[in-house]
Formats: C-alpha cells, structure tokens, sequence
C-alpha cells in the first residue's frame, strides 16, 4: 500500500473491527489525559493550603473534565470499542448490520468529545460545574462562558453516537447470528453486549434530552430548568435517570470480558450460564429505577422505594461474583496476565460492592453521601471493573486483533504497579470521607485531621500513574519485536467462535465456521474428545480412514 | 427470536408495573405524583413494548424458526449471500463533521454563523450518503 | 471479642467524641457498625472462596488434560441467590426504620431557626427570638488554618428539640453537620427541614457538601452546642450588635432575573 494510505483506509473504514481499533486508541488517549488530570488534582490535595492549581475555578473545571472524561470518553466509547471489535466474531458474522451507521457513530464521539473538551481552550476555561451539571449552577447565571455551551453540546452528539452504535449492536445480535447460533448458545460477553445497548437506547436519549434542554436555557434564554418551576430537582431526576444506568452500561460489558476470561484460564465453562444471564438482566432492569439513590439528601425523593431496589441490586450482582467463583473452582487455573487481571478486578469489585451497599441505606447515606466516601465506592466500582478488566480484554485479545502476543512480563510488572497504586489510592479515601472531607474540595484545613490520609492517596495515586509506562512500553516493544502468531487460538483452550479463525481475522472474519452445538464452539472443535461434538465431514473423514486401512 | 421477544416482554411489563408502584407509592407518601420519574420508567416500557411488539410481528410472519435459532442447523444450511456490505465509505466522517460544525455553531454563538455555513454540508452528506450506492459506478 | 477494640473502632470510625452528641446519632452509629459486620463477613467469604480456589485450583506442572466440564449446579445457584434477598430484605427494614425516625418533623419544635446557604457562607436566622447571624466566607492563615473570626457559628442550646428550616439564597448548597452524622440539601426554590435534640454540648464541625462554586472548599461553619444561660447570653449580643429582625428571600441576589423567583407556594415534595 502507498504511504498516505493507511490513514484514508482508517477514517473511511467500514470494517467493524478498525472501527473498533478507532474506538480503543481514542478512549485509551482519553483515559491517559483524564488520569493526568486526576494526578495534578492529587497533587493539589497533598497538603492544607497548597496552590499548586493556581486558581479554584482552575481546579473546578480539572474535576468536572476528570469525571466527564472518564465516564464519557473513556468508559463508555471503550465498550463500543471491544463490543465492536469483538461480538460480530463471536456470532459468527461477517460485519455488523449497519456498517457506515457504525463509522459515524465513531466520528460524532470523536467530534463531540473534542468540542466538549475544547472549553481548555477558551479564556474562561472548560466546564466547572462537575461532571452532573446541577442547575442553577450550570446556568449561564452562575457560569458564563462559552465552556459550558461547549461541554453540553459537544457531549449531546457525543451522545447520539452512542445511542447509534446501541441501535447497531443490538440489530446485529438478533438478526446476523451463524445457523446454530442460538440466543442461549451466545457468549456471555455478547449477552451482556446486547443487555448494555439496551439500557443505551433507553437512557442516552433521555441525557440528550436534558442536556438539549441545559443549551436551550443557556443559549436561547429557556426556563425549563427555573427555580420557579422545582428546575433545580427536575434537573436532578433527568439527569440520574440517565446517570445511573449509564454506570451499567460502563460495568455490564467488562463483567463480559472477565467472564471470557475465567473460563478459558480454568480450562472449564463459564459457571450457571443461564443465571448469569437472568442476573444481567435482572441488573439492567433493577439499574433503571434506583437512579434516586444520588438524591436521597435533596428531601424530595420518595427514600424507601429507592433504598429497596438499590439494596435488590446488590443480589443479582452477588450472584455474578459466585458464578466466577464458581467457573475456577474445580478448575485447572493457571495465571497468564488476562487471570491476572481478572482476578484483580474480581478482589477490587467485590469491596466496591460492598461500599454501595452501605451507601444504598438513605440513613447511613445522610452522612457519607458527597464525601470521598462515595469517590472510593464508585472508584472501587468502576475502576476496579472498567480498567481491570480493559487490561484483561487487551491482554487476552491482542493476538486475535494485532497477530501478536504482548510480552507476560512487562504485563505482570504492571499489573502490580496497578493494583497496589489503585489500592493505596482509594482504599484510605473511605475514612477520609467518613471522617470529614466532602468531595469536590480544592484544599482543607489542618484541623480536620485528615492530612497524611489525603498524603497516603497521593502517593498511591503516583503510582497508579506510573503504572501506564510498562503498558505502553510493552505495545511498542510487541509490535516492532514480538514474533506472529500462527495459529488461530494461541491461548490453547479458547472457548468462544474468535478463536476460530486467524489471528488477525479475514476482512469478513471467517473463512470457515465450525459446527455450533454449545456456547463454546471453538472449544468443541480444538477438543472434541471432551466436546463429544462432531464437525460436519467427520464422519466421511473416519470412513474414509477405514477404508484405507482396510 | 422467541427470547427476544421474551426479553423485551420482561422488561415492558417490569416497567409498567414498577412504575405504577412509583407513581401509587408517591402520592400516598407525599400526596403528588414525581412527574420526571414517573413517566421515565413507564415511557422505557413504552419502548421495550414497542420492540417487542415488533419482534412478535416478525416472528410470526417468519413460518418457522430462523436457521441460527434452530438447535441442529449446520452452517452450510444458511443462506450463502448475508447482505451488501459497504467496502469503505467518506460520507460518515463528513456527516459527523458536519452535524458537529452545526452543534459547534449553536454553543459558540456570534448568531451560529457556523451553524449556517454548515447546515449545506449537512444536507450534502445525508444526500450523498443515502444515493451512495445507487449513483456513480454503482448505478443501475 | 471486641473489648479489644478501641472506642474509635466500635464506632465504625464515624467521627464524634461520645456517643448520643444527638437523639439520632447512636441509632445511626448502631446501623452502621451492625452493617459492615455483616457486610465484612460477607466479603470475607467471598474473598476466601476466591482465593482458596486460586491456590487450590491451580494447573500444577506437568499436568495435562480437562478438569469436568461442570456447566451448572441448580442448588447451590438457589443457595447463594436466596440468601442475599433475606439479608438484603433485613437490612431494608432496619434501615426504614432508622430513616423515619431521622427524617421526622417535630410538632413543636423548641427552636427554630433559618439557615441561609449563599455563595460562599452563611446565614442564621433565629426566629424565636427576632435576631440574626450574618456570615462571611472562611479565610485561612499561612499555615492553612481557618481564621476563627472568619468562622461563621450557629448556636444551638443542648436538651432542646431544633428545627433547622434550610433555603438557598443562589445554588444548590448541602448542610453537613459533621459529628450529627447528618446533611441535607439547600436547593433554591424549596425549603428543606432538619430536626434533632443536640444532647452533648461542644463544638462540631460544619461543611458545604455540594458544589456551589469557586469558593465551596472555603464555605465552612461551626455549631456550637451550649447551656440554656449561654445561648441566651449570644441571642442578647446579637440583638445588642443590632443584629434584630431577620435577612430573609428579600437579600437574594438575582431577582431581577426571570425564573428566579421563590415559588409562591411551598412544594409540597419531601
């Protein structure tokens, strides 16, 4: 190909998996300027009085960019990354139902992203009224500037490519499966794939929806959000409408990595299949009416039909944890990276977990709710699945994406930079949120007692950091030196249909498809002697071997 | 298909009926109904209920089960053509580009000139992107 | 088995020097300590069972082959589905309870006072007695510490039943009266109550717990629980200071703007 090419091919691609790779990359780049971001404010809250951002309207747009960064143009476009890159092969596709709908999908994130972002261009700065906007707050009233206009509108379209893609995935899981490939004989991380685009296509249009409005108050002088009118709490219920499944839509597909991943490093199926998937469905629904749980402290929430479904969500989550638990036990388990990570994740979620349920009760809710207790809880939680598990998915897919394998020491070296950096990070900002610190706070007294805790997270957080540099040195270092890989499943026991064809795929990804009998087709044909499952042919095959031998 | 149509008719009926309880719930504990919510939860059933209302439709105009849901299909008993795929296309950055320089327009203001000068293009790529396969080397 | 445990640790690490600082504080402290028991217990299983399966589970060298095939185990699945809903309906109750009881209004309250959360400071509008407390925003010295000039206090006498009437005069601001174990929010446009019995007197500490703005780090308080003598003595200093009447919705900032209005009537949400 001529120089110059490549880029062409990329940006008019309608191949789903560079679409996917596009996804990736762009939502790495985000987490890495969203995590800079998170260690100058950090560094900002080393010590009482510090200035090391000079001024607080600085460090209220740092925070606000660090949250909508991270869960708008990391998290979210990182699950339409992977579910692009790998659910079509899994269902034995050849591209997902609308392809050019999926490139542009890609490009109004892209786009939206940059727009929201170039507030830091602008002399009054980005958006500074947190990454929930609450009105009056994020009225032109008390923050002018073309940052905030920048923010809501950039992050609607933003929106819109998301809502697109969730169309897309959800028509390509129930209208371009394989013959054999049955709902119920899916891969888990396609289920939870499906599930998630769901609960998209029933919330982001309703983040559009209030966002719309925010413009139109901002820009054209609207009232939808007026005082006079209970704007303040309107505002609230729309935006937690959409804010709190959104956080399943950002845990759901990474609980479908880790649960790829389990089953092919315990060399046994994933355990209770179908409960996994009546649990994931019982989490998306549950997650569309708890959104309340954010407001038990406004007195106008109705606190015990929020605290009985927030507290329910916590069974079908349970019930995830021990099917994992389940799919190892037993097993035959060995500890290459992608285990390495997902075990990371399982330790991590299991505490986040347990936070929110503390958190659900509105009683104990009254005092812990906006201190860095609730920062540590959903830190633990999202942290703990969506980056975790994203490593887990890098390292395990990689040679099906690249025809190479990333080196397992650089990958171990960070995995243990990561966790110990993530836990001395977060762990310690349970006290301090019980203690005393709201969060949102550029500095804090010396009285309140909290400095070597707030000292200790700072550290922690240094290396949590430093944790990336091992992960990038590692992607250079494979893709100038690491040798191809040559067969399609390199992992040796890979249960799902990707690891049936090359490593990297054809451009329609399969040449041939084996016979699908059970969730792991790949499995069933690389091990028929367990699989008791034979392939078409098979039996002219061993006729024809008797034939000559006779 | 049939668990589709399960899985949509599950979430409709959760929805309808949680948010009748939301709404019940309200005006007993508080005397008025939680407009924001109340009609959140029950228009997402609305839209569960639409598609699967739709699927049902579809699955009874199919005559039988699809190939992929039948449990003994091989893969050569599919269809061998799956569809027309587009090999690669300009018009989705230029659509996204455009839509984009419009949204750009309205958040910076100055009366969204660049909303103006954009909403051409806009008009361009939907076109171009609609005939894409119908014009050119592609025509009939 | 936890006489071991210092006093900090029995409370769950809750901040508080004693216990009962309020009628509502043992009864929250009682919840939350019982709720990370279990919780820990919980977590403790679960992280057990992992990591006896990663130790015991482990392919050892040379080993070859499959382990079974297990794909499911209806009992156990029904096992570990079943007990989370009982514990989680356990901890529903209790929980209900506890919040009712916090959250409800007294009849006739001995005191009742108006907090006004502003940018950056606040308020305090004692009602009964016709006076009123203006604050200004924090300022901090050169090693980081408040300047207690600066620092805005609300006065409360110990043994009494307080109504606290919250209002915002800007945005939303939140009322975190820290060893009260309780916050509640200040949205403009809506009047929002907190009621309680301080039982111990002492100096708590107070914070703004949501996001007002540049200066919200800086918008700190002090509730000052006292003897009845005392607390008559400071309503006297402020009358005599001139500090009579109270500085009500009239002082807003904003109001030529439309939409920003109080309501007429009162929500009735809540």
């Amino acid at each position: 190909m001529k120089k110059g090419n490549t880029l062409v091919s990329w940006i008019t691609s309608t191949d789903h998996k560079v679409i996917g790779y596009m996804y990736l990359i762009t939502s790495f780049i985000y987490f890495l300027i969203g995590g800079l971001m998170a260690l100058v404010i950090r560094a900002q809250l080393f010590a009482p009085g510090l200035e090391i951002v000079a001024t607080k309207e600085q460090y209220n747009q740092l925070f606000t960019m660090h949250g909508t960064i991270m869960l708008l143009m990391f998290a979210t476009p990182l699950f339409a990354g992977f579910a692009n890159v790998i659910m079509p092969l899994q269902i034995g596709a050849p591209d997902v139902a609308f392809p050019r709908l999926n490139a542009f999908a890609y490009w109004l994130y892209s786009f939206g992203s940059l727009i929201a972002v170039a507030g830091f261009l602008t002399p009054q700065g980005a958006a500074s009224f947190g990454w929930f906007a609450y009105t009056p707050l994020s009225t032109t009233t008390f923050s002018p500037g073309v940052g905030g206009n920048l923010w809501v509108l950039g992050l609607a379209i933003g929106g819109f490519g998301t809502i697109l893609g969730g169309v897309n995935f959800i028509t390509t899981i129930i209208t371009m499966r394989a013959p054999g490939m049955t709902m119920w004989r899916m891969s888990i991380f396609t289920w939870n794939t499906l599930i998630t685009s769901i609960l998209v296509i029933l919330v982001f249009p309703i983040l559009a929806a209030a966002f719309f409005g925010l413009a139109i108050d901002r820009i054209f002088g609207g009232h939808i959000y007026g005082i006079e009118t209970g704007g303040p709490i309107l505002w609230q219920h729309l935006f937690w409408f959409f804010g709190h499944p959104e956080v399943y839509i950002i845990a759901l597909p990474f609980f479908g990595i880790v649960s790829e991943i389990f089953p092919v490093f315990s060399r046994k199926p994933i355990f209770g299949y179908k409960t996994l998937v009546y649990a994931t469905i019982a989490i998306a629904a549950l997650s569309m009416t708890v959104w309340a749980h954010h407001m038990y402290v406004t007195g106008s929430v109705l606190l015990p039909f929020f605290a009985l479904m927030t507290m329910l969500i916590a069974v079908p989550t349970g019930v995830k944890i021990f099917n994992w638990i389940g799919t190892m036990w037993r097993g035959s388990i060995t500890f290459e990276t992608p285990m390495l990570w997902s075990l990371g994740f399982l330790i991590s979620f299991i505490f986040g977990g347990l936070t929110g349920v503390i958190l659900a009760s509105p009683a104990l809710d009254f005092h812990i709710s906006d201190t860095y207790f609730v920062v540590a809880h959903f830190h633990y939680v999202i942290f703990g699945t969506v980056v975790f598990a994203m490593f887990a998915g890098f390292f395990f897919w990689w040679p099906k994406w690249t025809g190479k394998m990333l080196n397992e020491r650089l990958g171990k070296i960070q995995f243990w930079m990561l966790f110990i950096g993530f836990h001395a990070t977060f762990l310690v900002q349970h006290w301090l949120g019980v203690m005393a610190m709201p969060r949102r706070y550029y500095t804090y007294l010396p009285e309140d007692g909290i400095t070597w805790m707030n000292q200790v997270s700072t550290v922690g957080s240094m290396l949590l950091g430093a944790s990336m540099i091992p992960f990038l040195l590692n992607v250079w270092i494979t893709a100038r030196n690491a040798p191809k890989v040559t067969v399609d499943d390199p992992w040796g026991f890979g249960r799902s249909l990707e690891w049936a064809t090359s490593c990297p795929p054809p451009r329609h990804n399969f040449t041939s498809i084996p016979r699908i009998r059970t969730e792991s087709p790949a499995f069933d044909l690389n091990h028929p002697e367990v699989s008791g499952i034979r392939q078409p042919g098979d039996e002219e095959r061993e006729h024809e071997l008797a034939e000559k031998k006779a | 298909m049939k668990s589709n149509v399960v899985l949509m008719t599950i979430l409709t009926c959760y929805f309808v009926v949680l948010g009748t309880v939301y709404t019940v719930w309200n005006l007993i504990d508080h005397g008025n109904v939680e407009w924001a919510g109340s009609t959140a939860i029950i228009l997402s059933g609305g839209l569960t209920g639409f598609i699967a209302y739709y699927l049902a439709k579809t699955r009874k105009a199919q005559g039988g089960e699809l190939i992929e849901d039948r449990l003994d299909s091989d893969i050569d008993d599919g269809d061998p053509e799956l569809g027309e795929f587009s090999p690669w296309s300009w018009w989705p950055i230029v659509l996204a580009g455009a839509a984009s320089l419009v949204v750009l327009g309205l958040a910076l203001g100055f009366n969204f000139w660049i909303s103006f000068l954009s909403i051409p293009l806009l008009i361009v790529a939907v076109v171009g992107w609609t005939y894409e396969y119908y014009r050119g080397y592609f025509a009939r | 088995m936890l006489a071991g445990c210092t006093p900090e640790q029995l409370r769950g690490f809750l901040p508080g020097d004693e216990p009962g600082i309020t009628n509502h504080t043992d009864g929250i402290t009682g919840l939350w300590v019982t709720s990370w028991i279990v919780l820990l217990i919980v977590g403790v299983i679960t992280w057990g069972l992992t990591i006896w399966a990663v130790i015991a589970y482990r392919r050892r060298k040379g080993q070859t082959g499959l382990p079974v095939q297990l794909r499911y185990n209806m009992p156990i699945e029904t096992f570990f589905t079943a007990v989370p809903v009982v514990l989680v309906l356990g901890f529903f109750a209790f929980t209900a309870v506890e919040q009712q009881s916090i959250e409800k209004r007294a009849e006739n309250p001995d005191v009742t006072i108006e907090v006004m959360g502003k940018r950056w400071a606040w308020d305090f509008n004692y009602l009964d007695e016709d006076v009123y407390f203006s604050g200004v925003q924090v300022e901090t010295d050169e090693s980081g510490s408040a300047k207690p000039e600066t620092m805005p206090t609300l006065y409360l006498p110990v043994g009494k039943e307080v109504e606290l009437r919250l209002e915002s005069r800007d945005v939303n601001h939140s009322f975190w009266i820290v060893e009260f174990l309780y916050k509640k929010d200040m949205i403009p446009g809506k009047t929002n109550y907190m009621t309680f019995v301080p039982q111990k007197t002492g100096t708590y500490m107070g914070k703004c717990a949501e996001l007002c703005g540049e200066y919200h780090s800086m918008m700190l308080f002090e509730v000052k629980v006292v003897e009845q003598d005392e607390y008559d003595a400071y309503i006297e200093s402020l009358r005599a200071a001139g500090n009579t009447g109270s500085l009500g919705k009239e002082y807003d900032p904003n109001q030529n703007l439309p939409g920003n209005k109080v309501p007429s009537e009162e929500s009735t949400e809540g």
